[in-house]
Parts: structure tokens; C-alpha cells; sequence
């Protein structure tokens, strides 16, 4: 854990060297977004405020790059709200419980309507294949079969496999988002 | 209490802790009536099953409306669970919510007639929304919310014809303010909306058309003002308790082990003793129950800090009582007295008063000790 924590820390700083980076973490319930998010916080506190509404998390493991959390779902007449969450993003990490066949699909149909959105545009996204430490655990190839990935052209887009309990992948999964980052950033300003 | 006062895990134990003592008592309560009233001391079970269940319901809620269902105090119809949920009476608000949040169609069904028990008529939109959201704790869940505020506008609608033009855009709206609310008051989110922008977020959500930006700029102004509120459970708060207590102040206590002096708020209330490290903490440090306790002077040459009195079991070593430790995990006390000192005279006097008296005054102990004899007897 030591040596996450240290190879992440150098990740996170290779991010925010330039521009601050804005990377919003989504996917359904019980996908394991709060444990990669407790994985990636460093030695920041988690704040749990109690408020009524959506349950939101953001992280700033190191100064300029910050991670948002949300869960995402509810039917396609409230999906224009979100994109006013979606403003100023620059890095999607979509996670995904490998384990839940049952709910691919509609993790898929999740997905593809985030990236529909004007706001989200080209931003690169990663997709975390979470919980392979279960035996039932589809594999990342699967994943991203059942997922359509490859659908997803005009941007760029990585599959990672991890286990977030574990810390398993997690390192991967930023070091490819902070290399996506950074080529997006690049290119739109 | 002899098994409700040692547990350990989280503070949520601390609630519990109270709650059965305060059943407890209730149940005493209970007893002492039917006493009065005939011969019959037996309590009833069905009185002491429904608390069972209420409890469970607490933990678990699908295992405690089971449980209910079983024992013949619910019966298994969406309507009657729904009219248990709200009233609501013992039952943990974030309880009600995950029940009321479960995607299965039994749980949807309760969520429906649950929905339907609430009266909004000629209510402005977000009152109804505060009363709403003050009957269960809105789980944070984004599909949970949204089937949520997807019944809520159909009531609403329902009670309020024409005030929109189609149940989609108060469900639409509904969920936007629980947006705002969240992007507001929640720290997490660092970003918070301008009103413009709330505006312009619910661009076209009126059947392709926009609402009255007045509406709009009014439900801003009210969230902005006024959070929703955290919604309180009923008799089973921790303020509660500590509220208008029988005495309250600072005293020096004894450690158990290590016998050296840390200063605490101390609360005398409900026959118990709790303390605090700070006069604004929410839980307590540690409980003590008054229950076979006596407490007397421990004289000057005893102590080496003036102005102390000690609480001392009766007839056992160590006094039942429980504290957080380090971890924050509740432990059993390991007291065999608890020894504090006042600051002054007077102050240890008027403790010492109180303590005696909230001993005194407690025909339920005096009760229980006697079931217990009964029990053993019978055994």
C-alpha cells in the first residue's frame, strides 16, 4: 500500500504540472466508486457532511487535480440535469462491477448517455472492470464487448482491470487517465 | 439491561444503548399499569414482539417488516406496510429510507401507497418537498431518487391540477431541486450554481418549453436560504436525552486503570450519567447507568484532589458501564468505582444531591430487581 500510495503521488503530480485537471468518477450504485475514491484520496479526510440530496464526494489528492464522485441512473427525462455537472470536465472514470451481469447493460446505457452529452465531447475516458477479485468476474475483454467500447471512436478510451479493495489496477487506471489528460489538454487549448 | 449495556461497534450503538433502556423502562411502565389494574403482572407478548420488530426494522428493515409479518402484526399488504412506515412511531428514518429505496416491486409498491398517505394540497411545491423529505431520510442513491421523485410528482400533481402542465415536469423539477440542494449545501461539491444557471438548467423541461423564470429564481432563493432538513427519529435521538437534563457541569473523573484525572461534561438524565469531552459533542464519552449504584464522600486524606465522590456498586465489583475507546469502538467500563472531583464544595454537594436523588427516585429498578428474583425463582 505504501508503494501505491508513493507511484499514485507521482501520477497526481505529473497531472497538475500544467493546468488543473477536473475528473469526475461515475458509474451505477455498488459499482465500488467510494473505495477507488478512498484508494486515490492520499492522506485527504473524505468529508461526509450529512446533506439531503445525491451522495457526492471530491477528493484533491494533489493541488490542482481533483476527483468528483457520483453515482449516476434515473430515467432519460432527468439526464439533461446532469450536464451541468458534466462543464469543465476533462477526464471520465467510469466504473463498472464486472461481477453484476445482470446490470452491464444498463451500465452501458449509463454510459453512452453521459458521452452523448455536448459537455463531454471528446473527453477520454478510462472504465474501471472493478471487483475482478470475484469468481464470477466477467474479464476486461468481456467488459468491453458487452460494454460496446469499441462504439466509442471519437475519443480516447482505455479498459483497466482492478479490484479496488485491493488496490489492484488503480494505479494503472490514473497513470493512463493522467496521460489522456494531458493529451486533451493539449489539444483543446 | 444486563445485556444492554456492554455491546461494542460503532456509535450507533449508543442509540440503541438508550433505546433499550428507554423500552425497558416502557416496559416496566407497562407492567406497573396492568398491576394496578388487575392481578395480571404478565407483560404483553404482542406489545414486546412489536418493539422487537421495531428494532430489527432499525438494523434491517427488510428483516423487521419479515419479522412483523410473522408474528401477526403487520399484515403482508403494501398499504398496511406503508401506513406503518409513516407513522413511523420508534422507527429510524434512514431505515425508512432504504426500505422505501429497494428496487423490488413489493418495496415500489409500499414506496407508491406511502407516497399517497401524504397530503400536499394547495401546498407551494417545495413545502410539499420539505414535508416530504422530513417523513424518511432520502437515501443518495441517483435511482433511488428518482423513482422517489417520480411518485412524489404524481401525488403532488394529483392533489394540485394545473399547476403543471404534465406530472413529468414536476418530477423533472423535483429532482433538479434536490440538485440544487445537494450542489449547495453539500461541501463536496466545490462548484455551486448561480441562479442563472439553475435557470438555464431546467431549460426546456416544461413539455419542450421553459418554466416562469420567477418560479425558478423563488425555489432557488428557498433552497439557497433554507436547506432541507435532515429529518429527526422519533423519540430515538440522542438530543432527546440530552435536553433539559436533571444536572449538568464540568468534573475532574478518575481514569479506571490508569488512575489519573481528566476534566468532563458531565449530564445527569433518564437515571444515567453520561460524559462528554467537549460541552458540544453529539455522543458521549461514556455512560453510566444508576442502576445498583451508590455513591458517597471520599474523604480529603483518600484523594488527591479535593471536593470527590465516588459512584460504587452494590453487590458486584465492577459497575456496569460503557465508554468509547481510542478506536472509537464501545467498550465495558472497567470501573470498580468512579471517582470524580468537583471544583467546589458546593458543587460536590449539589452532585452528590442529585445523583442521590435520581438514584432514589426509581421505583423501576426496585421492579426490575424484583422480576429478576421472580425469574430466578422460577428457574
Amino acid at each position: 500500500m505504501g508503494l501505491l500510495l508513493s507511484r499514485l503521488y507521482s501520477v497526481f503530480e505529473s497531472f497538475s504540472s500544467e493546468t488543473p485537471a477536473r475528473i469526475l468518477m461515475l458509474g451505477l450504485d455498488a459499482a465500488g466508486k467510494t473505495s477507488i475514491l478512498y484508494k486515490v484520496k492520499l492522506n485527504e479526510n473524505v468529508h461526509t457532511i450529512p446533506t439531503i440530496g445525491f451522495n457526492v464526494e471530491t477528493v484533491e489528492p494533489v493541488k490542482g487535480v481533483s476527483f468528483t464522485v457520483w453515482d449516476v441512473g434515473g430515467q432519460d427525462k432527468i439526464r439533461p440535469l446532469w450536464r451541468f455537472y458534466y462543464q469543465n470536465t476533462e477526464g471520465l472514470i467510469y466504473v463498472v462491477d464486472s461481477s453484476d451481469r445482470e446490470r452491464i447493460a444498463e451500465s452501458r446505457e449509463e454510459l453512452f448517455g453521459i458521452l452523448d452529452s455536448d459537455e463531454m465531447r471528446e473527453v477520454p475516458v478510462v472504465v474501471i472492470a472493478n471487483k475482478q477479485d470475484l469468481p464470477n468476474a466477467l474479464k476486461p475483454s468481456e467488459v468491453a464487448d458487452l460494454m460496446t467500447l469499441r462504439k466509442l471512436t471519437s475519443r480516447k478510451w482505455f479498459i483497466q482491470a482492478a479490484c479496488a479493495t485491493t488496490g489492484e489496477g488503480i494505479f494503472e487506471a490514473m497513470s493512463e487517465m493522467a496521460n489522456m489528460v494531458k493529451e486533451y489538454q493539449a489539444k483543446s487549448h | 439491561m444486563d445485556s444492554g449495556v456492554v455491546c461494542d461497534g460503532t456509535l450507533l450503538h449508543w442509540g440503541n444503548l438508550l433505546k433499550e433502556l428507554k423500552d425497558e423502562i416502557a416496559e416496566v411502565s407497562n407492567e406497573m399499569e396492568t398491576i394496578e389494574v388487575s392481578d395480571e403482572s404478565k407483560n404483553n407478548p404482542k406489545n414486546k414482539q412489536m418493539s422487537i420488530g421495531k428494532k430489527k426494522f432499525n438494523m434491517d428493515p427488510k428483516k423487521g417488516i419479515e419479522y412483523l409479518i410473522d408474528h401477526q402484526l403487520l399484515v403482508n399488504d403494501q398499504e398496511e406496510v406503508a401506513k406503518f412506515l409513516y407513522q413511523g412511531e420508534g422507527l429510524n428514518k434512514t431505515a425508512i429510507g432504504d426500505y422505501l429505496g429497494e428496487r423490488n416491486d413489493f418495496n415500489i409498491a409500499v414506496l407508491k401507497s406511502f407516497v399517497n398517505l401524504h397530503e400536499f394540497s394547495d401546498m407551494i411545491l417545495v413545502q410539499a418537498l420539505r414535508q416530504f423529505l422530513w417523513s424518511f431520510r432520502l437515501p443518495g442513491e441517483a435511482q433511488k431518487i428518482d423513482r422517489m421523485m417520480e411518485c412524489f410528482a404524481e401525488r403532488y400533481c394529483e392533489l394540485n391540477p394545473g399547476v403543471f402542465t404534465s406530472t413529468d415536469t414536476c418530477y423533472v423539477l423535483s429532482f433538479a431541486i434536490i440538485m440544487l440542494n445537494t450542489s449547495l449545501h453539500n461541501p463536496s461539491v466545490k462548484d455551486k450554481p448561480t441562479v442563472e444557471r439553475f435557470i438555464s438548467m431546467n431549460r426546456g423541461i416544461n413539455d419542450g418549453g421553459d418554466l416562469p423564470p420567477e418560479l425558478l429564481t423563488s425555489l432557488y432563493d428557498s433552497i439557497k436560504k433554507e436547506p432541507f432538513k435532515i429529518p429527526e427519529d422519533d423519540g430515538n435521538d440522542l438530543m432527546h436525552t440530552f435536553f433539559n437534563p436533571d444536572k449538568e457541569g464540568w468534573l475532574c473523573k478518575q481514569g479506571g486503570r490508569i488512575k489519573n484525572w481528566k476534566r468532563r461534561w458531565f449530564i445527569l438524565n433518564d437515571n444515567c450519567l453520561y460524559y462528554f469531552q467537549f460541552t458540544t459533542d453529539k455522543e458521549p464519552k461514556g455512560i453510566i447507568p444508576l442502576e445498583n449504584i451508590s455513591i458517597r464522600e471520599v474523604p480529603v486524606d483518600k484523594s488527591n484532589k479535593p471536593f470527590s465522590f465516588e459512584l460504587f456498586a452494590t453487590g458486584q465489583d465492577i459497575i456496569k458501564a460503557c465508554k468509547v475507546d481510542k478506536e472509537g469502538k464501545v467498550v465495558e467500563g472497567k470501573h470498580n468505582v468512579y471517582r470524580m472531583s468537583a471544583s467546589t464544595a458546593e458543587e460536590k454537594e449539589e452532585w452528590i444531591r442529585c445523583i442521590k436523588q435520581s438514584i432514589s427516585e426509581n421505583p423501576f429498578y426496585d421492579m426490575l430487581a424484583a422480576r429478576r428474583k421472580k425469574a430466578a425463582h422460577v428457574k
